[in-house]
């Protein structure tokens, strides 16, 4: 079974055509990356009945109607710049639906702490001109980078094939990602010893193994899921302890090691 | 729930015992717990010596042989009257996986096991020879040692084991059958480590001479009622966590210092010792 799991979207979210050059290829965007975490409602616990969120005014108490409501960036403290919706709009760029690639590069020369949020890139009745420009790509190995605006906001990306298909890839800006170099900690860092190395490196192969992301499950997620269930079924919930995290790996060895004696 | 996996009450779990590893004593007593299938069969009916690091390995630890103040009721004692200090010690006896792992809760990181079972604490099972090498000589010098003893032993017709302190020496043993006394063996191996003296410099057999550079000292004074050594599989106060290993002989000639630490000993799936005690041995009374 393959390790990417997520139920595919029913729908696309954005569609318009990859820009090289003079070539236009019509695509459809996919949502590729989905959170599963929940999302709880807010509700009054006697009676669960849903919360609103209301705009109060900080000095009358009053609430504010959507219709008066404007944006504003605080410059000092209590004093505010505010916008108009024109003007915001007036600045924003325009969502062309276009995505422009202007330059092919080798993938590993985009570090990948830049990569964002990704998305299935699939043809909009194009299976003829998408097919050529996978296999180009694939041909090439080489990754196309460009720029794309969903919404409202204008995206770095970054164009290259994954499993027969084409993934873009949105980029953050540079002045979005900290330089390590620049944590107070980190400068000081001291170089161990080769001895010390050496029983570091000992620890390290005896850990080593292959990754497989399938070995991880969020566990707040399941263990919620279930409580749902027997809710559901009207089972009482006993709440148990929540154990730290020294004791429940004390708990497995002492489980394997009674079993194993139990053998012996 | 843990109550119903060990009646050890846990505490400071978070504390760090080894700094420079960054080992935790929950690590420490996970350790124990893992090893305790291999370790128990060394512990049974031996009236145990600890020393103790409450507060890591870079502060001070201490050596107890006294059961502590709130020693549990299931924990099993031995009660022996010390001549030197004209009071009764009551030893803490480790026969289950409950005890081993009250004793790495309490941080006793260190075990030494006496060279004879209670309540017959007079009659040893065990030969130790103690090959403790002298700077600059270390441990290649303390295998080429254990090679020649091991050697001298066979011609007398005796198998020995051996296994590394965990530290820079190695530990030479034959399991005995019930029929000498401490002085018996002391002195067989104080004349053996005389032997090998006369044919072999860099060996010596006297406490007295370890401030001659350069040697590996054979030492036998260890051999009698009170003498102990570290036992097989326990950690060591050093602060690359090594373990006291039993190993296979052919294992010297590549064993290195610190080969064997709490994470690495878990992965060894050979118990060279597994069978000592099947088939006890006898000195022999001249050579």
């Amino acid at each position: 079974m393959s390790d990417l799991q997520a139920e595919p979207s029913a729908r696309s979210i954005w569609s318009g055509r990859i820009t090289i050059g003079l070539v236009n290829v019509p695509v459809k965007l996919y949502t590729m990356i989905k959170d599963q975490s929940f999302s709880f409602k807010l509700v009054r616990k006697d009676d669960a009945c849903p919360l609103r969120y209301e705009r109060v005014c900080t000095l009358d108490d009053k609430v504010v109607p959507w219709s008066e409501v404007g944006r504003a960036i605080e410059v000092r403290k209590g004093e505010y710049v505010v916008f108009s919706d024109k003007e915001l709009d007036s600045l924003r760029p325009e969502s062309n639906k276009k995505i422009v690639i202007n330059k092919f590069v080798l993938m590993n020369q985009v570090d990948r702490v830049f990569y964002d949020t990704s998305f299935i890139l699939a043809p909009d009745k194009s299976d003829d001109s998408y097919g050529l420009l996978l296999n180009a790509f694939k041909e090439k190995g080489l990754a196309g980078v460009g720029k794309f605006t969903l919404r409202t906001k204008e995206y770095p990306i970054i164009i290259y094939p994954y499993h027969e298909a084409l993934i873009l890839t949105t980029l953050r800006y540079s002045d979005e990602v900290v330089d390590p170099k620049t944590v107070k900690e980190i400068t000081t860092v001291k170089k161990p010893s080769k001895e010390e190395l050496d029983l570091a490196l000992k620890i390290i192969d005896n850990l080593r193994g292959d990754f497989s992301i399938k070995d991880y499950r969020d566990t707040f997620r399941e263990e919620v899921q279930k409580l749902v269930e027997s809710k559901m079924k009207g089972q009482i919930i006993t709440v148990e302890e929540p154990q730290a995290e020294e004791v429940r790996s004390l708990m497995q060895a002492l489980k394997e090691t009674l079993s194993q004696m139990q053998q012996r | 729930m843990m109550k119903e996996l060990t009646r050890v009450n846990f505490t400071n779990l978070n504390k760090i015992i080894y700094p420079e590893l960054g080992i935790s004593k929950s690590q420490v007593i996970d350790y124990y717990i893992r090893i305790a299938p291999r370790m128990l069969p060394f512990l049974k009916d031996r009236a145990l010596v600890r020393t103790r690091y409450p507060n890591g390995i870079n502060e001070e630890g201490f050596y107890e042989k006294d059961a502590p103040k709130g020693t549990p009721e299931w924990i099993k004692t031995f009660t022996k009257f010390s001549e030197s200090v004209q009071k009764n010690t009551d030893y803490v006896i480790c026969n289950d996986l409950d005890t081993l792992i009250w004793l790495a809760n309490l941080a006793a990181l260190e075990l030494h096991i006496p060279l004879s079972k209670t309540p017959e604490t007079g009659v040893p099972d065990i030969a130790l020879f103690d090959l403790d090498p002298e700077p600059p000589a270390g441990l290649r010098e303390a295998i080429n040692a254990a090679f020649l003893l091991k050697e001298l032993l066979e011609k007398l017709g005796l198998k020995s084991f051996v296994k590394n302190s965990g530290k820079k020496g190695l530990h030479v043993v034959i399991p005995l059958q019930p029929n000498h006394n401490f002085d018996q063996v002391r002195d067989f191996v104080h004349s053996v480590g005389l032997i090998l003296t006369k044919k072999h410099i860099f060996i010596v057999s006297e406490r007295s001479q370890t401030n001659e550079p350069g040697k590996v000292l054979i030492d036998y004074p260890q051999n009698s009622e009170h003498g102990t050594m570290i036992a097989p599989y326990s950690l060591r106060a050093v602060k690359e966590a090594t373990v006291s290993t039993p190993l296979e002989w052919h294992e010297l000639n590549t064993l290195k210092p610190y080969d064997y630490n709490l994470f690495s000993i878990l992965n060894k799936s050979e118990e060279p010792w597994k069978h000592l005690f099947d088939e006890p041995q006898k000195l022999p009374k001249s050579f």
